[in-house]
Order: structure tokens, then C-alpha cells, then sequence
């Protein structure tokens, strides 16, 4: 099987070297997998919802086709149960509560083998989410699969739940992890501050004034950084967390600009009398942003301290945000003229080393498009129906998947 | 409306003037000349705050309030993606002025205000074109009040993007209803 597997993914990482190249495959040819729970303790529903969150990580995982039926079995016995017979791989798990410190034990079986064990031990139980995703990352890389540590990651999202009312929660890529750190006004824009993901910043408009604040979620400062008339967002950090790419407009003139953390000094990048927000970092110190500078949203890219401007994307009528990496930005675009189109804003994808594209969503609002670290995955929200969704687009895998919010909507996002 | 804003107005441009003489001071590195200048950070105080002790009174008493009066304003509307003005749109701000003009006159208030435009988008996206969207919706609004005649000084802007709608159904007619600018009056 494992041979099988191998060349499976030599196949598919050659035809996804490009990742603008649609890949499709017979989900039939994938491996099964399945989950068995061998709890005796946490039986308030834990280790169901322990269940649940692996059943969807592995689905994510997208090289198996996961059995989604709830089954128990002994830990110890190497056997599995009699209705994954037929099924190549079963992940068996126990959680044991020892003074209140949460044990998990995992095996991978094959063919009535163990392949391969892991065991954590987690102080709050609360966080077991994370504990999950670490699982299923481990199991990933078992069997050699494209990394997925993206995974494990933190997300922050700011929730809108009323007119000038909105939240921000950490979560986890799920939404299956809710912790709320910012409750009262209207809080918007959260970026993470540090690869640590110790801070964030995010944009406070409580007090009508746009402010940036920087936001501990561990000693849960919060330091007021800039003011600034009209509107104030970060935008994207640089890798080490010094330097800020910001959309504000001080004189009611939408612009980007740097801002240096350490000696709180601003640049201001652009100077167009249109728009010009939303700016990434990208390599050898350029940035790319949207601006409208030809009349409708687009992508730009310039070298910082340079006049010259690039335009980036040539297809798209109104394309208002993008995500950068590499030679790679996925885009935002709106596919209809008509607020009522069912695919209104779709997200693309495209390299800029060759002319091909990538329609990556097909129905709805898609934004907020954000490259994982590897580049190998696109977070993106997704609104539709009246439902706000967290959407993952597996590029190499061609797979999307969505997971709901319950209540609100989601504002913003950042990974 | 101009003699409103205009006329005796030293202690709100004082006040404007605090504000603007701390807000980041910007190089621009698309002229390549100026400098980086160090600047101040989060030592400001808001107008609102400093302008202590002028205060709206009851809106049940039948005197004029700085809410009665933007009760009487009509916001601007916009169509979707745009925000330029049409001439229809400048009558209806015109319109407004004079409403301001009378009222704040009738208080004897009429230059201890400072004039807030706030620019509003429909739920078509949330992202952060659409909060430079909202921005330049009102600065359009802003620049038709200069135009007038109005001080520059006396008008603040803000975006708030998608996020403060006046209605919630998934009708043509109610997105219409939050691409606007709304007027509010500061002490």
C-alpha cells in the first residue's frame, strides 16, 4: 500500500509542480481510513468531539477516504474492529484523565499492525483541538505526505455580530476552538504580530477614530500604536515583526505605507489619488497591493523607494484583494456584474512566471485569501446563503473544504 | 452655512489644530526628497474629549440638540462600486448645510462644531477595499463642503467599511441604503 501511495504522490507532485495546473484524481484511488475511539474516561462527550475534529482532519488531509462512523474498540488489542475489516488504516485513540491532566495515546494499524504511535499529555483540555490537528499532522507526515503544520497554527478572526459590534477570537483553522479576547466595540483587522503569535494588531474603531493597537494574548496588554483620520489597517509584518505595511489615509487619501516597529517611524509608499490598500511583502523588497489606479481593483506589485508600479493580473474586471507567495498570488475577483449572482466574488489563482490561471471557488463571496507558510494552502472566508465559512483550498490536492461559524459573520481573518 | 462654520470658529480650529500638529508625520518615498522624521504616537487627546461642557440637551423638550439636527440630515447615497457625487447629490448636501446652518445658528453654537462624514459600504465584501471605499465616499462629500466654502479643519472623516449598515435584508433596495455617507455633529 504504502508503494501505491509513493507513486500516487510522485504522479501528483509532478503534475502539481505547477500549482496554477488544476489536478484532478479519482477519489477512489485513495487509501481508507478510519477512527476508532478506546476511551474509558472523558465520557461528558470529550472524546466524541475528540472524534469528530480527527474524523475532519484526516478529510483534510485529502490522500484518504475516510470512514466518518463512530466505533469503539479495546486500545491494547492490535486487531481492529470487525466493520474496518476492509478498511487499510484505522486510528485508534484513548484519552486517560490523570489530576486533570489529559493523556492521549494514538495508534496507526494496518492490516492488524501497528504502524506507528503517538502520545501527548495536555495540560488544559480545553485546547485539545490543537492536540487533534498535531495528531493528524503527525500521521501526515507518517505517511509522507505534503506538510501540513499549517495545521496546528492559531487563527485569529474578527466576527461581526451587530452594526459597529464585533469580537476577536483566536481559533483554530476548524472554528471548532473559540477563545474571545476582544469583546466590546467594534474590533477589526487582527494580524498576527509575531511568528510566535504571542501579539497581534488589529483596528479599533470604538471610539469612532481608527486606531492600530498591538495586543498580547498571553499578558493581554494592549498598547495604542497609531492614530490616524479616515481608516487604519495592517495590512501584512514582515518575517521578523519589524516593519508593518499599513492602508490609511491621514488626510482622507486611502495609501500604503510602512511602519518601522522600532524607531516608529512611517513611510508613505504609494501616492495615488485613487485607492491603494491592502499590501503584502513580497521577496526583494517589494510589495504587491490592490489599487484602482486603472479605473477598477487590481494587483500591483512596486519595489519599495520605486516610482514604477507593475500591474500583476491581467484577467478580472474587479479583482480587491490577494495573498502573495513566491512567484504565486491568489486573488480575489468579482465574477458578476450582478450583486444577486450566486458567484459574485471568486477567488484565483496564478502564477507570475506563466499565463495560467486557477479559478479556486466557485460559488459566493470568497476573500480574504491568505497563503499558508509552505504555500501549499489557502485560507480564505467565505460568505453564501447567509452562512460565514472558513474555507481551505489544498492547492496541490485540488481540494476544498468549509467550515462554518456559528452566529455573527466573519470580518476578517489572519493565520 | 459657510458664515456657520466659518465665523468665530477659533476655539474648534485651536482644538483641530492640537489634534493634526501630533498625528504621524509621513515620509514619502515616492518623491525620494523628504526625510524620515520621528514621529508622535498615541499622546493624542480627541476634540470630543477637550471640548468638555458642550453637550446636546434633551431631545424630548422641544430645544434644539445636536441629534434633532442630524435627525434632519439627509445621508448621501452612492451606487454600487462608485463614489463620486451626482448633481442630485450635491443639492441634497447643500440642502443639509443650510439645515446645519439655521439650527446651529438658532443655538449660537454654530462655531463649536466640528462636522464627522462617515463612510458606509453594502455587505458585498469587507475587506479593506471597501473601508478605502466608504473613506473615499466621504471624502468626495468632504471635498463638495470645501467647495462651499467650508474649512477643511472643522471636517473629520472615518470608514466603517460594511460594518455599521442601517439595514439588514438581502434586497437590492436595502444595499442601496448602507452605500452612504452620514453626517455627525462633534462639540
Amino acid at each position: 500500500m504504502r508503494i501505491f501511495i509513493g507513486v500516487l504522490f510522485s504522479v501528483l507532485m509532478l503534475w502539481g509542480s505547477d500549482a496554477t495546473i488544476e489536478v484532478r484524481k479519482s477519489v477512489d484511488s485513495l487509501p481508507s481510513i478510519a477512527v476508532e475511539d478506546a476511551s474509558s474516561d472523558y465520557q461528558d462527550g470529550l472524546s466524541k468531539r475528540f472524534f469528530r475534529v480527527l474524523v475532519g482532519d484526516l478529510n483534510v488531509l485529502s490522500i484518504f477516504n475516510v470512514d466518518r462512523d463512530y466505533a469503539t474498540a479495546d486500545f491494547e488489542k492490535e486487531d481492529v474492529a470487525d466493520l474496518h475489516k476492509e478498511i487499510d488504516y484505522v486510528v485508534r485513540y484513548r484519552l486517560v484523565e490523570d489530576n486533570g491532566v489529559m493523556i492521549v495515546n494514538v495508534k496507526l494499524i494496518n492490516n492488524d499492525k501497528v504502524m506507528h504511535t503517538i502520545d501527548y499529555r495536555i495540560k488544559n483540555p480545553r485546547q485539545y483541538v490543537f492536540l487533534v490537528h498535531t495528531i493528524a499532522a503527525e500521521i501526515n507526515d507518517f505517511m509522507g505526505a505534503d506538510p501540513v503544520d499549517w495545521m496546528k497554527e492559531k487563527v485569529v478572526i474578527s466576527r461581526t455580530t451587530g452594526p459597529r459590534v464585533s469580537e476577536i477570537l483566536i481559533t483554530d483553522y476548524t472554528l471548532s476552538y473559540q477563545f474571545s479576547i476582544k469583546k466590546n466595540g467594534l474590533n477589526i483587522f487582527p494580524k498576527w504580530a509575531d511568528k510566535a503569535k504571542k501579539y497581534l494588531y488589529y483596528t479599533a474603531l470604538t471610539n469612532g477614530v481608527p486606531e492600530l493597537h498591538k495586543y498580547g494574548i498571553y499578558d493581554k496588554s494592549d498598547v495604542l500604536i497609531l492614530k490616524s483620520d479616515g481608516m487604519l489597517v495592517c495590512s501584512d509584518v514582515s518575517d521578523d515583526g519589524n516593519r508593518l505595511l499599513l492602508s490609511m489615509a491621514p488626510k482622507g487619501q486611502p495609501d500604503i505605507y510602512e511602519y518601522d516597529v522600532q524607531n516608529r517611524k512611517l513611510k508613505r509608499l504609494t501616492r495615488y489619488s485613487g485607492i491603494d490598500v491592502n499590501a503584502q511583502y513580497l521577496a526583494d523588497d517589494k510589495i504587491a497591493f490592490i489599487s484602482n489606479r486603472f479605473g477598477y481593483p487590481n494587483v500591483f506589485a512596486k519595489k519599495i523607494g520605486s516610482d514604477a508600479v507593475e500591474q500583476m493580473v491581467y484577467v478580472g474586471k474587479s479583482n480587491s484583494a490577494c495573498s502573495a507567495h513566491n512567484n504565486y498570488i491568489v486573488y480575489k475577483a468579482r465574477e458578476s456584474s450582478n450583486a444577486f449572482s450566486k458567484n459574485t466574488f471568486n477567488l484565483h489563482l496564478i502564477s507570475t512566471k506563466t499565463d495560467f490561471i486557477r479559478r479556486l471557488t466557485v460559488t459566493g463571496i470568497n476573500e480574504y485569501p491568505l497563503f499558508s507558510r509552505d504555500g501549499g494552502t489557502v485560507l480564505f472566508v467565505k460568505k453564501y446563503k447567509n452562512q460565514s465559512s472558513v474555507g481551505v483550498i489544498r492547492l496541490n490536492q485540488n481540494k476544498n473544504y468549509l467550515f462554518p461559524l456559528t452566529g455573527g459573520d466573519i470580518q476578517s481573518i489572519d493565520w | 452655512m459657510k458664515a456657520l462654520l466659518f465665523t468665530g470658529s477659533l476655539v474648534a480650529i485651536l482644538t483641530l489644530a492640537g489634534c493634526s500638529g501630533t498625528g504621524p508625520v509621513v515620509e514619502d518615498t515616492t518623491e525620494g526628497t523628504s526625510q524620515p522624521e520621528e514621529i508622535s504616537i498615541v499622546d493624542e487627546s480627541s476634540a470630543a474629549d477637550t471640548e468638555a461642557g458642550i453637550v446636546s440637551t434633551d431631545l424630548d423638550s422641544g430645544i434644539v440638540t445636536l441629534e434633532s439636527i442630524e435627525a434632519k440630515i439627509v445621508p448621501i447615497y452612492f451606487a454600487f462600486d462608485k463614489y463620486n457625487l451626482e448633481d442630485e447629490d450635491i443639492e441634497t448636501l447643500r440642502t443639509n448645510v443650510e439645515i446645519v446652518k439655521g439650527d446651529t445658528a438658532a443655538m449660537k453654537i454654530a462655531d463649536q462644531y466640528t462636522l464627522k462624514l462617515e463612510g458606509n459600504c453594502d455587505e458585498w465584501g469587507s475587506d479593506e477595499y471597501n473601508f478605502a471605499l466608504g473613506l473615499k465616499r466621504a471624502n468626495a462629500v468632504k471635498e463638495e463642503l470645501i467647495n462651499d466654502g467650508i474649512e477643511a479643519n472643522r471636517i473629520t472623516m472615518v470608514s466603517y467599511g460594511s460594518s455599521s449598515p442601517v439595514c439588514t435584508e438581502k434586497t437590492q433596495e436595502c444595499w442601496s441604503k448602507n452605500r452612504r455617507v452620514d453626517f455627525k455633529l462633534l462639540p
